[in-house]
């Protein structure tokens, strides 16, 4: 069995072909229809509904606002959720099950509902807090991106011994803070970002809550588009799409290290 | 109209539980206008103290100069779910500040009336709420029984005919629409004339209705007029999920949600709506080539309702709306979409619309045959449609 | 330090995260349950339950259960062949960061412009239709069966999000599987099933099986595609909406009934869950 070898296995040429097909066919279609123009009889070919889009001053005010929502998001779900689940995995592992447990409630809380309770509950607080994307909205965005968060970071840490690394840690004297960020962050990496990437994601494709909440974001901006316009809506979803992914595609690079491919502590992987 | 006589005795009935007279309702409503705190039910004594002394219920064509003065000072308007597409709301949006020098931040265009209604609740207190809403007439029913409305008799009260407004002044009929069969020229090249028409096989396919009956009022009034064009009428509408049923089991019912997408990519060649929304269509997507008519055999309407939200962060400002709104100005808006606006038949009496207007509008012999339900009538198709729709046409 | 000393100050490193998740999470979802359990005038009745076992309320629990079991299975196999695939050895490391970030995005990417993408992709005058067409095959006439505008087609673009979602939460789990224990398998003299079946499904259940859990969640929860897809769908969160905020229906009641069946579901999945997922790590462990 060549394992080392540079060239790549059949059954993997097999998958990804198929999962690139299943992908992008449906995205082609999408820029098919975007590039049409609204007239009967004309050939081919404009760019005019990208134009529309990318001169509409609330395209860009919307995605800033939602882009800023998201790291947001991000850092607080990873502050919250990584020394926990961390924690769980090194002392309370009998706590995992409750966690994951409660990871599955934002399911069974459908948005619609659970911005009714928010807002009733949080209708006395400040208003920087309830008026304010960056209080209020960011705070139920946390919950929603919690079940994506706890999985994956839950896998990632799964696949790392937690146990190992602390102890090799501490036992050179570092603080729990030091081997947190330095030992034990770095190693579930790869777990981090991915749940960073859906967090994004999330973020800028969350509907219902802003809309009940009377935010002005991205996805609302996406919705008006699609519910009041035709080809333009088609350039919005694609141009969207490409944005999203340049946001993550920037997220990885600043994940990433400078050389290094995840932290090696010698001795373990 | 006799179904909105029935509602009218409702109303009465209604009034009477609240054991109020018509002249001490009429001395209240005069109390607040000369700006004195109502004692009275908690609700409204709660809208008079938040909505500052100087927001009146009744108005004149005197006191509307006040009133521009005290919107002018407020200076914003919040209005909710109101698409600029939908009975060229648009041009009413876009006109409003001009005149006034009042800007509008429209929240959430493509927001239902039970959204709306939750907005008032959930936002009270807050300066996004809104300040008046654009629901269906059982929602602005149920939000004035709920106290979500103030009390606004608009100087142009008197016109409005009686079937479409409450006479305790909570909300105002604006506007009604007609359900229309909306066609693609260029994909349908023999377009579908009635309900019946529907049926054929060359229409395999093609068939969509805007929104589903269990959360879009347009896609219950389209089972309603299908009712009325098979056996069904306003008190049974069985035979309107019944031909919906058999349109998708023939297959010319795709169960898609029309779009201006799907319109304008001519994926839903043929799509049933509100008359002024397939008139919008029209204007909208030249590519689809879009045409529309009123189909005989179930003319069904249904009108819309203005109400002043009780807890309105702009009182004043949200008062002047509606004097725009029922001015012959703002009501010609309404028309140029392609919705009858409640004072039709005063504008007509009076000549003072423009024949352009007047001609790009179905002729007016099939408006005249038009249905409209009860509240009651309503709740029942609703009720109905929520049992069978899911088990007899989804899945 | 004492056992017990150590356990407190455990459970206190959890406080801020136990204080945020009951603020913002239990306190709207306590109201939903106990809202399930009143009527309109705030009494407390059981008749919103009861209703949940009449149609077509049952019939949405069924659809939905179907729509996300199935989503759920295929999305985590075809899932885990397509993540394992860019991320063995010989496949090109660039291939691995395309599909990871590309999933980032379209594992949240639904509601309308997924629908029209899919419609414009098969529907009737779809691209990939008009291909078929083009090329002399019918593919309604051919294929009858198949409809875009039905719980088939449903499946087949919720995949679109279900796919990418099982690759982002398996990927690490994928990484964990360290290539020295292949090497090792292999001088050992095993063929590739049999390390497949030895040590890499063991290790890799409990992540499978979380992931599954995630993906049903997922699917179950969602309701934008399908709506814009086949609005006849009868499943149980566009009931919700309905009820909830729609133009039609108005008994916030009975959508806290359908979110409290929705509940009683998923607790039902993971008391399955746990016990399975105990036996998966003391495999792996």
């Amino acid at each position: 069995m060549r394992l080392r070898g540079p060239r790549m296995a059949p059954s993997a040429y097999v998958w990804l072909l198929l999962g690139a097909a299943y992908f992008l066919i449906p995205l082609y279609a999408t820029l098919d229809f975007s590039l049409k123009k609204n007239q009967i009889g004309t050939p081919c070919c404009t760019l005019s509904n990208y134009s529309w889009v990318i001169h509409n001053g609330d395209f860009w005010h919307t995605i800033k606002i939602s882009f800023i929502l998201a790291l947001e998001t991000i850092v607080i779900s990873l502050l919250l959720f990584v020394p926990t689940i961390y924690w769980v995995h090194l002392k309370l592992p009998k706590l995992r099950p409750v966690l994951a447990f409660m990871a599955l409630v934002p399911f069974v809380v459908p948005p619609i509902v659970m911005v009714v309770g928010l807002l009733k509950t949080f209708k006395g607080t400040p208003h920087w807090f309830y008026a304010e994307p960056w209080g209020f909205l960011a705070t139920a965005y946390v919950i929603l991106a919690f079940p994506y968060m706890f999985f994956s970071l839950d896998a990632g840490f799964r696949s790392i011994d937690v146990h190992t690394l602390t102890e090799a840690s501490q036992s050179l004297g570092a603080s729990w803070a030091t081997t947190l960020f330095k030992v034990i962050l770095p190693n579930i990496r790869t777990a981090a970002l991915g749940a960073s990437f859906l967090t994004l994601a999330i973020v800028m494709g969350e509907f219902t809550i802003a809309n009940l909440s009377a935010f002005h974001t991205f996805p609302i901006f996406l919705q008006y588009v699609n519910e009041s316009q035709g080809f333009p809506a088609g350039a919005l979803t694609l141009l969207s799409f490409l944005i999203t992914w340049a946001a993550m595609l920037s997220l990885l690079l600043v994940g990433r290290k400078r050389g290094a491919r995840g932290a090696v502590i010698a001795g373990v992987r | 109209m006799e179904d909105y006589e029935a509602q009218e005795v409702e109303f009465w009935a209604k009034l009477e539980e609240e054991g109020m007279s018509r002249s001490s309702m009429l001395r209240r409503s005069a109390a607040a206008a000369f700006g004195l705190t109502i004692v009275g039910s908690a609700s409204t004594a709660f809208a008079a103290n938040k909505a500052a002394m100087a927001a009146p219920t009744h108005m004149t064509k005197e006191g509307l100069k006040a009133l521009v003065a005290a919107a002018k000072k407020e200076g914003h308007l919040n209005t909710i779910a109101l698409p600029p597409d939908w009975a060229n709301y648009k041009e009413a949006l876009h006109n409003f500040p001009r005149k006034y020098g009042i800007g509008i931040t429209n929240d959430n265009p493509d927001g239902s009336s039970a959204q709306e209604n939750e907005a008032i609740r959930s936002l009270k207190g807050d300066k996004r709420a809104p300040d008046a809403v654009d629901v269906g007439i059982s929602f602005a029913v149920s939000g004035a029984n709920e106290g979500l409305y103030a009390k606004y008799f608009n100087s142009n009260y008197k016109t409005i005919p009686r079937a479409l407004k409450d006479t305790r002044g909570f909300w105002m009929g604006d506007y009604w629409g007609a359900i229309s069969i909306g066609y693609n020229k260029t994909l349908v090249p023999n377009p579908p004339k009635t309900f019946a028409d529907l049926k054929k096989p060359e229409y395999k396919g093609k068939v969509a209705i805007n929104g589903s009956p269990l959360s879009s009022n347009s896609a219950v009034s389209v089972v309603i007029a299908a009712a009325l064009s098979n056996g069904g009428s306003l008190q049974n509408v069985q035979g309107g999920i019944d031909f919906w049923a058999s349109l998708k089991k023939s297959g010319n019912y795709i169960p898609v949600q029309t779009t201006p997408q799907t319109v304008a990519s001519g994926q839903t060649p043929i799509s049933l709506d509100w008359d002024y929304n397939n008139l919008a269509y029209q204007a909208e997507f030249p590519a689809a080539n879009w045409g529309f008519t009123v189909p005989a055999d179930g003319v069904y309407g249904g009108p819309y309702a203005q109400a002043v939200s009780a807890y309105a962060p702009h009182p004043n400002a949200a008062r002047l709306w509606q004097e725009f709104l029922y001015s012959d100005q703002g009501q010609i808006i309404w028309l140029k979409g392609g919705a009858h606006p409640a004072r039709f038949a005063d504008l007509v009496a009076r000549k003072v619309i423009p024949k352009a207007v007047l001609a790009k509008l179905p002729a007016a012999a099939i408006y005249s045959k038009v249905k409209f339900a009860s509240i009651a009538q309503q709740t029942a198709a609703k009720n109905l449609i929520a049992q069978k729709w899911p088990t007899q046409v989804g899945g | 330090m004492s056992g017990r000393r150590r356990l407190s100050l455990a459970w206190v490193a959890t406080l801020p995260f136990f204080a945020y998740t009951v603020a913002f999470l239990f306190v709207p979802a306590a109201s939903v349950m106990v809202g399930a359990f009143q009527d309109k005038s705030d009494h407390a009745t059981f008749s919103n339950i009861r209703l949940l076992f009449d149609h077509p309320y049952v019939d949405a629990y069924w659809g939905s259960l179907r729509i996300s079991l199935v989503t759920a299975l295929l999305g985590c196999v075809v899932g885990l062949l397509i993540a394992y695939a860019a991320i063995r050895d010989g496949t090109p490391r660039w291939i691995r960061g395309v599909l990871t970030t590309f999933s980032g995005v379209a594992a949240n990417f639904g509601g309308i412009p997924l629908a029209f993408a899919f419609i414009a992709t098969l529907g009737p005058l779809g691209v990939v239709t008009t291909w078929f067409r083009n090329a002399g095959y019918d593919t309604s006439v051919r294929w009858p069966h198949f409809q875009l505008f039905s719980e088939r087609g449903v499946e087949l673009a919720y995949l679109y999000f279900q796919l990418p979602l099982m690759i982002l939460v398996i990927a690490p789990a994928i990484d964990g599987l360290k290539r020295e224990w292949r090497e090792a398998a292999s001088n050992l003299g095993a063929k590739q099933w049999q390390f497949w079946r030895h040590v890499g499904i063991p290790v890799l259940m409990p992540s499978f099986l979380g992931a599954f859990i995630l993906l049903f969640g997922n699917a179950f929860a969602a309701y934008a595609t399908a709506y814009s897809l086949n609005q006849g769908q009868n499943i149980v969160p566009i009931l919700i909406g309905a009820y909830y905020t729609g133009n039609v229906l108005d008994n916030p009641h009975i959508a806290q009934a359908l979110a409290f069946g929705m509940f009683v579901v998923l607790a039902v999945m993971m008391m399955i869950y746990i016990p399975l997922q105990r036996r998966a790590a003391r495999w792996a462990k």
